[in-house]
This record gives structure tokens, sequence and C-alpha cells, in this order.
């Protein structure tokens, strides 16, 4: 009976199999993200009319968003003025300010506060609406004749989009400074801080803002979308919400460093 | 508009053909058919996982059947469906199982919420309906709580305020009286009765509540292996010999 009941037993799927279905899982994913950020974009007409629920989003994503992101950006200033002084001793400290200034408004400072965007903002974006996906409210709005997407998306996705950018110029301020308080207090380095601040001036110019500036809202785009996708695609009560939430911070991750790849690849190439 | 809500709302006959919803090639519904009239109070009877509450979602078009044709006031569904808010000739509510209320936003929000977002009315009527609504169902003066303050049958109310807030000529009932106590079940009745007399809307109710069932409901709809297996007077209900009836009726006697 039992060798009977184990040459029935359903064989587990193979490596292979389980592959094709994540990998179609993931395109199903990808698919309804888009679907999703064309509907907001076309949902964002109704910005003005909706003026209070974005500006309630917005206080939610600087509330969650603005203090750890002054603490991460001070740190990650002072340790990179740390540990470039001590690679470039032999050299010159002069470039102490054009790689803090560099690193925080191409690179660090708009991954950094997109990675805090995503994880704090972004997650909460996911149990909110998985939450309420699975307690039926989207399909209370819908027998409501009120679109989800106007009424729950858009908000966070335009918050997010506006936010972000500025959260990235406040995380470039208060590395910078991060930078040059390390300058001014470690007796290791040699260099006066207004040379560290010319030196950066001279580096630093208008265009690497700009990229900064572009990464900080697309990466907002996808930081919200990606949320907000994975919470309307929630089943399953409280197990269902809780996955949701962390598949959205992880997607969102690693989308934010793929489109970071693809905005660096885009910007040298048009240099 | 609110002297229109005032007055006694006319409801909508509804009617299903051959619906048939399956799920992964689970069959749930293998062909409903079903016709409401006007005015009419329907209660949809069943065990739980008959596809009652699917047979709901595919009426008020959450979901859409595999097969089958379902028509409201004379509209097919889809037509319905497609046509902008400010269209359409009459209104569809829904109260849902969990209550389904926003939990950011206060009970008035909660109530007004459709009013508002849908325009067309100002601020003060909003108010004033709501606050009517609200005294509808005994939950004057909690305007001001949320959701997370009230118990589960102060919630089941404001969705039902929620409903009758649009004045609709439909209202669809998603399991209103699970998770409450006898008393709170027994309340919820009275106010679904009173709403049927005071409005006129067609209501359909789905639960598995026999005795609610029996007392609010002019006819009894038993669905049974995805079917309705017949659909008649509580009175003819107690006298049912169809064969799957007399089992729920056992199984319904054995829970309660």
């Amino acid at each position: 009976m039992a060798v009977e009941a184990l040459g029935h037993a359903p064989r587990p799927p193979g490596v292979l199999t389980r592959l094709g279905a994540s990998l179609l899982d993931g395109l199903q994913i990808l698919g309804e993200a888009t679907r999703l950020f064309f509907a907001t974009v076309r949902a964002a007409a109704f910005v003005p009319a909706d003026r209070q629920r974005v500006v309630v989003q917005m206080v939610r994503v600087g509330t969650d968003t603005l203090f750890i992101g002054a603490l991460l950006s001070l740190f990650v200033g002072m340790v990179m003025v740390v540990q470039a002084a001590d690679q470039v001793r032999e050299v010159s400290q002069d470039i102490l300010g054009p790689i803090v200034g560099l690193a925080m408004t191409k690179e660090l400072g708009p991954v950094l506060m997109a990675f805090l965007l995503a994880g704090r903002a972004g997650s909460a974006m996911a149990a909110e609406l998985g939450s309420m996906t699975v307690y039926d409210e989207i399909n209370a709005l819908r027998t409501m004749d009120i679109d989800p997407v106007r009424f729950l998306v858009m908000p966070r996705f335009v918050a997010a989009t506006i936010a972000l950018p500025v959260l990235v110029l406040y995380a470039d301020f208060i590395g910078v400074w991060g930078g040059a308080a390390v300058v001014v207090a470690d007796p290791a380095i040699t260099l006066p801080v207004s040379t560290y601040f010319a030196r950066m001036l001279e580096w630093v110019h208008f265009t690497d803002f700009v990229v900064g500036l572009v990464k900080g809202v697309v990466f907002g785009m996808v930081a919200s979308i990606l949320p907000c996708t994975f919470g309307l695609r929630t089943r399953g009560g409280t197990e269902g919400i809780a996955a949701s939430t962390t598949a959205a911070v992880v997607w969102s991750f690693i989308l934010i460093l793929v489109f970071d790849f693809l905005i660096v690849r885009v910007t040298f190439a048009l240099d | 508009m609110m002297a229109v809500a005032a007055e006694r709302a006319r409801g909508v006959p509804v009617e299903l053909a051959g619906v048939r919803k399956a799920y992964g090639g689970h069959v749930v519904l293998a062909g409903i058919d079903l016709r409401v009239a006007p005015g009419e109070l329907l209660a949809i009877v069943g065990q739980s996982g008959t596809g009652k509450s699917v047979l709901l979602r595919q009426i008020v078009g959450l979901e859409r059947p595999d097969a089958g044709r379902i028509t409201l006031g004379g509209i097919e569904l889809g037509e319905y469906l497609a046509l902008p808010p400010e269209d359409k000739p009459f209104r569809i509510a829904m109260v849902f199982q969990s209550a389904a209320l926003l939990a950011s936003l206060t009970v008035a929000e909660n109530v007004g919420l459709r009013l508002r977002e849908r325009g067309g009315h100002t601020p003060a009527e909003i108010a004033a309906i709501t606050r009517r609504v609200l005294e509808q169902v005994e939950l004057a003066g909690t305007e001001e709580l949320f959701p997370g303050e009230l118990s589960g049958g102060m919630r089941k109310r404001v969705a039902i305020a929620r409903a009758l807030a649009i004045d609709p000529e439909l209202i669809l009932y998603d399991e209103p009286t699970a998770d409450l106590d006898p008393i709170l079940t027994e309340q919820i009745g009275l106010l679904i009765a009173r709403i049927r007399r005071l409005r006129g809307s067609t209501q359909i109710i789905v639960t598995h509540n026999l005795p609610l069932a029996r007392a609010v409901a002019d006819r009894i709809a038993v669905l049974a292996e995805g079917r309705i297996a017949e659909c008649v007077t509580p009175a003819e209900l107690a006298a049912s010999r169809h064969p799957l009836t007399r089992e729920f009726l056992r199984a319904s006697a054995l829970a309660g």
C-alpha cells in the first residue's frame, strides 16, 4: 500500500521547471508594474484636483526618510573622507573634496536615498495597499466607481517622484558637510577645509547635479510603482501582506540598481 | 438630490442566465440561472465554499464570468460597467463581509466617500446625507471615529450606511452577519428589513445564516454544487423535498 502510494506521489518540480516558473512570474510582475506605471501617469492629470492627497503622501515620505536620511548621508560622507584620505596619503589630499562631491551627487546620494525610500516608504506602501487588497477595501472602491489607481497609487507615485530628487539634494548637502567635518577634525588630514570645498567646486559641475536629480526622479518612480504593484497583487491574508512587502523592497532595490546602470551608460554615451 | 434620496428608491431587476465560473479547472459556478424582481429581497444560502460570494462578485462586476449572461436593470453587465459613473442609470452598492471600511478615514469620510469623490454634492449636502444614513443605522454621533475604534457590528452598520449614502437601486450583501453574535445578527437583520421597508431597492444577501434569510427574504435561493438547487419562499423552503435543500437544512440545524 505504501509503495503504491509512493508510486502515485507527484514528483517535485525540477530545477528547470522552477526556474522557468520564476522567470514567468518575474515577467508577469514587470508587465503588471509597467501597466500600472502607464495607468498612473494617465491618472497624474488629476494632480491639481487631488493635490491634498499628494501632499499627505509627501509628508509621509518626508517623515519616513528625513532623519534617517540625514544620519545615513552624514556618516557616508565622513567614512568616505576617512577611507579616501588613507588611500591617497602618498599622492595628495586635494582630491578628497572632488571624491566626496562627485560620489555623493552622482551616485551615493541618489542610490542611498532611493534605497531608503524603498525600504521605509515603499514597504509601507506595499503593506498598506496589500492590506487594503486582502480586506476588500480596493474592491469596495471599485464598486463605488472610485479608481484605485487615481485614489491610492497616483498620490504615492507623484509624492515619491517629487520627494526623491529633493532628498537627493538634501543627502548631497549633508554628505559633503559630513566629509568636511572629518577634514576639520581628523588630525591625519592636513588639507584645509577651504581647499576641500574649492577643489570640490572645481570638479563638481551643474550637470553632475542634474544626473543625480534625474536618477532621483527615475528611482522615485521605481520605488513607488513596484511597492504599489506588489500591494495590489497581494493574496492570502497576513502572510500574503508580509510576502508582498518583502518582495516589493527586494524588487525595488534590484530595479533601482538596474536603472542606475542604464542611466550611467546613457550619460557616458552622451558625454 | 437630497429630496430624491429621501424618497422611496425603485429597485432594478437582476437576471443571470447560465453563469459559469471556474478557477484553474475547479468549477465553482456551473450554470446559474436566477431572476430577481425589482424591489425584491433575495437571500442566497448555501454551505461554506459553495461559491455564494463568487456569485455576488460576478453580479457586481468585480469578476467576470467565464460564460453566461448577467443583466442589471435590463442592461448587460459589461455595458453597465463600461458606462461613465455619471451616465449610469442606476447605482449599485455592495456591503462586504469584512465591511471594507478604509482604515485611514473617519466614519463620516467613509460614508461620504463616493459622494465626495464623484462630485456633484456640496460639503454641506454630503454632511447632511452622512448624518441621515448614520441615523438610519443607529450610529449617529460616530462621525469622527475611525473604523479601528468600532466594534465588528458597528463596522458592518457603517458599511451599510456607506451603501445607503449613494441611494442605490441595488444593494448586495456578502455575509453581513458573519462573525457577529446573535444579538448583533438580529440588529443587522432588522436593519436590512427596515431598508427594504423605507426604500424599495432590490437587495441580494449572501449568507449561510438560515434564520436571517428566513426572517428577511422574500425568496431564498439554495446554492449547491455550483447551481441554484431551488429558489422558493421561506415557507416553501421549510417544506422542500429537494435533496440538496434538505441536506443544507439538516446541516444548518446541526450547526445551529
